[in-house]
């Protein structure tokens, strides 16, 4: 496999704020690669780097071979990119939006142009401005599918998209892959990376952490179990079974908390043996994984060194 | 203390417009005062004066000319209307700007009524427009007592008070139609147009008889109807309660509707006001085929064109306007002139240029428009500027269009807007002149009309220079700036007769009198020379700059 996004060294800071520094990856042609982060962890200005939106003060960065930055027209011929805030002229329809970008590359096939707009369900006769935000994305999603890009860089693609255009987004990305073209998607959804992407980047505080397939990337995936029982149940019971990483008693003392990561078999059987009155899980947010997991143990740095290139 | 309240929040804000224009002002005041001593050194230079400010009367009712503050009044005349342009602005922004933005969605989530939230937003406008008004007061009294004016402290504050009600209609103006308007730029334009139109009208009965009924329909008639510097003429009550009617019924009309409407849309049109609605089917939506989305270039024209029918609507009529003015006082000002030797000079200090009857007087008016042309090429800039601070050109610099062909592709559909203008300026003087029989040369005309073009573009390119480094506001109050102190240079330095090199400072020098003189080719492609550099630097840093929100 040959790689279409290298990576290297690349540094980017605002004045004297935190940017991105030192990061390095390559994505290989055909692959889907998630690039995952809490909110300010340097993901959108990774993104902008490869899309020339801002020049990097130290590092390269090269898409298909070519610099970033020096061969920027050349790159945007291959690319379809996705922004986190679209913002278009709100006065335009959803459907003159679409033809003006189609015009701007050169012109795009009609055919899978309309055929993007029926899967998405969107209505390209309103104007931006009246779109929800959710019709806003698909908008923006279908002009950066439209050209049939060899890449596809997206930022938070799915964000605003209700559960069933999230699904057909994820057999979208599917088909680009089945046709060996390659996604660069960011994300802060955890799950949604490990859906869709085959390898995941993922960054924290400017610095790539972690860069690995999805399933290496598993054992930072924990969850979270709320267990109410009818009666006080001790938090010692539940902290040597298998899965648990952590036990909390809440203020009744009726209620447990439990950070699992691994199967919840034992956690399951060890709770009927008590008065179950309620059984919730849920799973953390990824900033609330590196609150937990990275923070205040230098499991971070330790991580760092993980880092496959 | 300042983020306790909306009202107090609103107003710090304003903070900086407030000192902008109120100290603006003022100093325009106070210089325009400076130069009284030296026009009535002699009775006869008094008495021309007197007769002259006759034939001005299309900007001012010309009374008791030959005191100071009655000079003043009449010389600022029109032109002191330029700080509606605030209000107008700031009202426009006030709710439908924020709803643009979306961020009143949040404002209207803290447990306040609607109304109080408006209401505090509406009082941090006027108690800015009165902090305003004071500062043009106090420095206006202090130029009077300078100069040995006879007016008082309370009368300058009039004077003020005068100023801020005229403003705030014209705010409550564009308040009002803001409710009505999906974006702030279009009812601010809008009342920009009426603000234009309304100094029209009330010019009308000062320069053909019989016609005070018309005028009596513009606001500026009742601000007018007060010279609170001229202590021999005074204050109208009524007048002043006309126009403070006036804003509360404005205010209040918009303050209802908006309580009333859904946030985020307008109030709805009774449907014989509405334009018929285009029925698309989606499937039927694609292609649209539109030359206006073939390029960059076709876009951008496209956006410009609302704006660019609006000020043509204005400039070419404001100065095919001048043209018929010029003609109803042409006997008038003949007479005079053939009697006084005196008056040459004086025209000189008043306008610029020597007497050449039609083409002198309307030498002076013409200054206006590169000043219009200007202003709008700001409005222009600021767009180019919040287009890339709020990420519309985020995706256009997506797509394989090179940096340089977006930045050259916009400021080429500005550059052709600007041209129509100059060119249908041209067009309409042309007409009103063959129309009202007014004899013109006509080289010297489409000189006059199509050199303001390079002033226009000299603008524009220095507002895109400046967006390369600096944010939409600080563009854009920076660009006004300049063409505010251009403007002040180039309108009281003559009458105090700077030296030459503090004249040269301001842009409109080089526009020069080219109704009397011609085209002044050299200073023309001066102008055009600092434009290119300009934009050759705006451009070289736009292919560089990190592209921002």
């Amino acid at each position: 496999m040959t790689a279409i996004i290298e990576v290297e060294g690349l540094t980017k800071s605002y004045g004297s704020k935190r940017g991105i520094t030192n990061v390095s990856f390559r994505v290989e042609e055909g692959e889907v690669f998630g690039f995952l982060g809490p909110n300010g962890a340097g993901k959108t200005t990774t993104i902008r780097l490869l899309m020339a939106l801002l020049r990097a003060d130290a590092g390269t960065a090269r898409i298909a071979g070519l610099d970033c930055w020096q061969h920027s027209v050349e790159i945007k011929r291959l690319v379809g990119y996705l922004p986190g805030e679209p913002a278009l002229d709100p006065g335009l329809t959803g459907g003159q939006i679409l033809e003006y970008f189609g015009h701007l590359r050169g012109g795009v096939d009609q055919t899978y142009l309309k055929q993007l707009i029926k899967r998405l369900d969107l209505d390209p006769t309103r104007k931006f401005r009246q779109y929800s935000s959710g019709n806003k994305r698909k908008v923006v999603l279908i002009q950066a599918f439209m050209h049939r890009p060899r890449l596809l860089i997206l930022d938070e693609p799915t964000n605003g998209l209700d559960p069933l255009n999230q699904q057909e987004f994820d057999r979208m990305v599917k088909e680009v892959r089945d046709e060996g073209r390659t996604v660069f998607l960011s994300s802060h959804i955890l799950s949604e990376v490990e859906q869709t992407c085959t390898r995941a980047g993922i960054i924290r505080e400017g610095q790539l952490v972690r860069v690995g397939g999805i399933a290496e990337l598993k054992d930072i995936k924990r969850y979270e179990i709320t267990i109410t029982f009818a009666n006080a149940v001790p938090a010692e019971a539940f902290k040597t079974l298998d899965g648990v990483a952590q036990v909390e008693t809440l203020a009744d003392g009726h209620t447990l908390r439990l950070t699992m990561q691994g199967e919840a078999d034992a956690v399951i059987k060890a709770a009927a043996q008590h008065a179950v009155v309620t059984l919730t899980s849920h799973e953390p947010s990824l900033e609330d994984i590196f609150l937990r997991y990275y923070e205040g143990d230098g499991e971070a740095l330790k991580e760092a060194s993980h880092v496959v290139h | 203390m300042w983020f306790t309240s909306i009202f107090l929040k609103t107003l710090r804000d304003f903070r900086i417009a407030i000192l902008g224009w109120g100290v603006g002002m003022g100093l325009v005041m106070f210089e325009v005062q400076a130069t009284v001593g030296s026009l009535v050194s002699t009775p006869a230079a008094r008495a021309t004066l007197v007769s002259l400010a006759g034939s001005f009367a299309w900007n001012a009712d010309p009374v008791a000319v030959d005191t100071v503050g009655g000079y003043a009044t009449w010389k600022v005349g029109i032109f002191i209307l330029l700080v509606a342009i605030w209000p107008l602005m700031a009202c426009s922004r006030l709710l439908r700007g924020e709803e643009e933005r979306g961020s009143l969605d949040v404002l209207l989530s803290l447990p306040r009524g609607r109304l109080r939230v408006a209401l505090e937003k509406l009082a941090a406008v006027w108690t800015a427009l009165l902090l305003m008004g004071l500062l043009i007061a106090l420095i206006t009294f202090a130029g009077g007592k300078s100069f040995n004016a006879d007016y008082s402290l309370g009368d300058a504050l009039l004077f003020g008070l005068n100023l801020v009600l005229i403003c705030g209609v014209f705010g409550s103006i564009a308040l009002l139609l803001s409710q009505f308007t999906q974006e702030r730029g279009t009812a601010a334009g809008v009342t920009g147009g009426l603000l234009l139109v309304f100094i029209v009208l009330d010019m009308v009965h000062r320069v053909i008889p019989g016609t005070e009924w018309l005028s009596r329909l513009s606001p500026v008639y009742y601000y007018n109807l007060s010279k609170p510097l001229v202590p021999s003429y005074g204050t109208n009550p009524g007048a002043l309660l006309v126009l403070l009617g006036l804003s509360v019924l404005l205010s209040g009309a918009a303050l209802l509707l908006f309580v009333r409407r859904d946030v985020g849309a307008t109030v709805a049109l009774p449907s014989f006001l509405r334009l018929p609605e285009r029925i698309v089917r989606p499937e039927q939506a694609l292609p649209v085929n539109a030359w206006s989305l073939r390029s960059v270039y076709a876009r951008s024209l496209a956006k410009i064109a609302f704006p660019t029918f609006w000020w043509t609507l204005g400039i070419a009529g404001f100065a095919a306007w001048m043209v018929v003015v010029v003609k109803q006082i042409e006997g008038q000002l003949k007479t005079l002139a053939a009697s006084s030797s005196f008056l040459r000079d004086l025209i000189t200090k008043v306008g610029g240029g020597d007497v050449n009857f039609n083409a002198n007087l309307l030498s002076a008016l013409f200054f206006l428009l590169p000043l219009l042309l200007m202003a709008f090429a700001v409005t222009q800039a600021n767009r180019w500027a919040a287009d890339e601070e709020e990420g519309r050109q985020e995706l256009v610099l997506a797509t394989p269009q090179p940096r340089l062909t977006v930045l050259l592709a916009r400021f080429g559909a500005l550059t052709t807007a600007t041209v129509i203008i100059g060119v249908l300026t041209l067009a309409a003087t042309a007409l009103a002149s063959a129309a009202s029989g007014l004899a013109l040369d006509g080289g010297n005309l489409a000189a006059a009309t199509l050199s303001i073009i390079p002033l226009g573009l000299l603008m524009a390119a220095l507002g895109y220079l400046f967006s390369g480094w600096l944010r939409t506001a600080v563009d854009t109050g920076l660009l006004s700036f300049l063409l505010v102190i251009w403007f002040f240079i180039s309108f009281v330095g003559p009458g105090l007769n700077w030296p030459d090199t503090t004249l040269r400072l301001s842009a409109f020098y080089y526009y020069g009198t080219p109704l009397l003189h011609g085209l002044p080719l050299g200073d023309t492609l001066g102008v055009l020379a600092v434009a290119v550099a300009a934009l050759v630097l705006a451009s070289a840093r736009f292919v560089r700059k990190d592209i921002g929100r």
